[in-house]
């Protein structure tokens, strides 16, 4: 419960941003640096919690990207039918990819969702090289929408997913998870049904990724898919390095991790002459990054984080002991 | 049509190469360090720039590849013996990892080392227009033309003496022995005395001179050289592994052999009428045909079956 609370109370903080005098851009990579924290998320809880690797949330992502183009654009429909298409869709591939992760499994099942990440990205070029929203048609509840408020429903979807994601992991489906992850034999032995606990983990990170895809068609409103790096494999690597920085295991610990490879060059070191002129610094510096954490801290920064507070509370103990005396 | 065929499918013969040598250095470090290596292709990106820079310099292509490949090996041998011999708690998944923050350093490291990427001169390994000879070979069959760019032969023929020469170390000497040894279970290979270290790390060092030959002769066809040109090939690579088995070390050859040749084969049916746009859909189509083998057979055309024990 008192997660729950603190998670709220996260979600107003950065609701109040833009209302506190932050330049717009700063906002703005703030946006999109959410947008790839909900990806993150469902990335965390297929990692971290269901054991199963994947290489395929940019297909997903850009799963979302197109419906919520083809929905909001060609066929002037408001966005949430836009988000209720996404998500039907989106599920229905997660359960495929789940019953594929029965049969196939470890590095072979995340080479094949690489496979079919490439599928998803082939027929986007084919279909369209570029997609693209007007401000104009976008609507929400009949009415016009700018960037604040989508900024806003970003906020809104991200802390909804949050909740979402921390009450599964801590009710007994998250247990059962746990113990397919461990020894799928094992959990299967003690009557938890792998299919079931596969097909939800799949299902969480693929329709996270479609919505965070829909999210980002409606705030960047433009996306050249053979050019864009977004639906290829380095958003689903950089996804997985965000995970593993913060710490698979911890949602707010990889949430954070995102904010390090894609929040803090837009945000902070976009002011910074050196930076602005070698822009590509910061892609070898998150490279060495991502290697001296996994080399020296396999858990990520909430291991670092909890090994701190631990410390911490020892530090205060022996001092107790001390005044005692 | 039958002529026309045949030289749609000789047209796929540089990509077959490419995808050969990738396909076999992914498998080596599979087989060796039990992780898919993917900086593979960011590492033949620098190593082709490298092969670029000395070519700017007055450096031939031919001559400067052996020196790329050394750079590359280097790379290889780093990477084995400083990062992940040295980590704490490096396991297989923590190991793919590494090898993606490395994909993020090369992809720093390029520009900062070389520069601005934009149309960098490169030639391919025997330069035609400075010798004043046409740059492909033109058979005339049965009242068609087989058209075989003469790079496409070259590149084929080092590939084949490359190849040929590690499959028969592969099987006939001690070094091969040890690979295969390292290769079925490390731990029962370091008791029966073998040195798995340099074992792994000449895997890596084999692994990234071969991805930049490959990058290499990619370059020499006229693709634009950048940080990220490898990586299509590199994820056809990947594919033509799972397609034919992590198990064997030809299983992703015949892999990487059938993904180009099926691609081309695709592309061909756009010659029959109503097939025209079918170009568009030519990776789709490849790409799911390959999905559904996988499905149905998920170690491999040549796997083994792994049985599992509790």
């Amino acid at each position: 419960m008192k997660k729950n609370y603190i998670t709220i109370a996260a979600g107003l903080m950065l609701a109040a941003l833009p209302f506190v005098g932050l330049s717009s851009s700063v906002v703005f990579a703030m946006g999109t640096t959410l947008i790839f924290a909900v990806m993150t998320i469902g990335f965390s809880f297929l990692m971290g919690y269901g054991g199963l690797a994947s290489l395929g949330t940019a297909g997903f992502v850009g799963v979302g990207a197109y419906i919520a183009y083809f929905v909001v654009e060609v066929y002037k429909l408001p966005i949430s039918v836009a988000f209720l298409i996404t998500v039907a869709i989106s599920l229905v591939m997660g359960v495929l990819v789940g019953f594929i992760s029965l049969r196939i499994e470890g590095i072979y099942l995340a080479l094949l969702t690489l496979g079919l990440s490439e599928i998803l990205r082939n027929t986007f070029v084919s279909i369209k090289a570029t997609i693209k929203i007007n401000t104009s048609t976008l609507k929400m509840l009949g009415m016009p929408v700018g960037e604040l408020h989508i900024y806003l429903l970003i906020v809104a979807v991200f802390i909804v997913l949050m909740l979402i994601t921390t009450n599964l992991i801590n009710s007994p489906i998250g247990r059962a998870l746990i113990s397919v992850k461990n020894s799928p034999s094992a959990a299967q032995a003690m009557g938890i049904s792998l299919l079931k606990h596969r097909v939800l983990a799949f299902v969480v990170s693929t329709v996270f990724a479609a919505v965070a895809g829909l999210l980002y068609m409606l705030y960047v409103r433009n996306i050249t898919t053979s050019s864009t790096q977004l639906f290829s494999i380095i958003t689903s690597l950089n996804i997985l390095g965000a995970a593993v920085i913060g710490g698979a295991k911890s949602l707010w610990g990889s949430t954070f991790g995102t904010f390090l490879i894609y929040g803090i060059q837009s945000m902070f070191l976009s002011k910074i002459k050196f930076f602005v002129q070698n822009p590509a610094f910061i892609t070898m510096l998150t490279g060495v990054l991502i290697i001296i954490i996994v080399m020296f801290y396999p858990g990520g920064l909430a291991q670092i984080a909890m090994t701190l507070k631990y410390k911490i509370k020892n530090l205060s103990k022996k001092t107790n002991v001390g005044g005692a005396l | 049509m039958l002529v026309s065929f045949v030289s749609t499918i000789l047209g796929s013969l540089l990509s077959v190469c490419i995808t050969c040598l990738l396909a076999f250095a992914v498998t080596l470090i599979f087989r060796t360090s039990t992780t898919t290596n993917f900086a593979q292709s960011s590492i033949a990106a620098f190593g082709c720039y490298t092969v670029a820079w000395l070519f700017a310099k007055g450096l031939p292509v031919w001559l400067g590849a052996p020196v790329g490949m050394i750079v590359g090996a280097a790379f290889g041998i780093f990477i084995d013996n400083f990062i992940f011999r040295r980590g704490r708690y490096v396991g297989i998944l923590s190991k793919q990892i590494i090898t993606m923050g490395f994909v993020s350093v090369f992809f720093g490291a390029i520009p900062l080392i070389f520069g601005n990427p934009e149309s960098i001169p490169f030639e391919p390994l025997y330069n035609y227009t400075k010798h004043g000879v046409s740059p492909n070979i033109v058979i005339e069959i049965a009242g068609g033309e087989l058209v075989v760019t003469k790079h496409a032969l070259i590149s084929a023929t080092i590939t084949l003496v490359v190849l040929g020469a590690i499959f028969y170390l592969l099987k006939n000497s001690k070094w091969g022995l040890s690979v295969r040894t390292t290769a079925s279970n490390e731990q029962t290979a370091q008791l029966m005395g073998i040195n798995t270290h340099k074992v792994t790390a000449i895997s890596w060092a084999l692994a990234a001179a071969l991805g930049v030959l490959s990058a290499v002769m990619y370059a020499g066809s006229g693709v634009m050289i950048s940080a990220t040109f490898m990586g299509a090939i590199q994820v056809n690579a990947f594919l033509a592994c799972i397609l034919g088995g992590f198990s064997t070390f030809y299983g992703p050859i015949i892999g990487a052999i059938i993904i180009p040749v099926l691609a081309n084969a695709v592309g061909f049916l756009a010659n029959f009428k109503g097939l025209e746009g079918i170009g568009r859909w030519q990776m789709v189509i490849v790409y799911s045909i390959i999905l559904l083998v996988i499905l149905i057979k998920p170690e491999g055309l040549f796997g083994k079956k792994i049985v599992k024990k509790v």
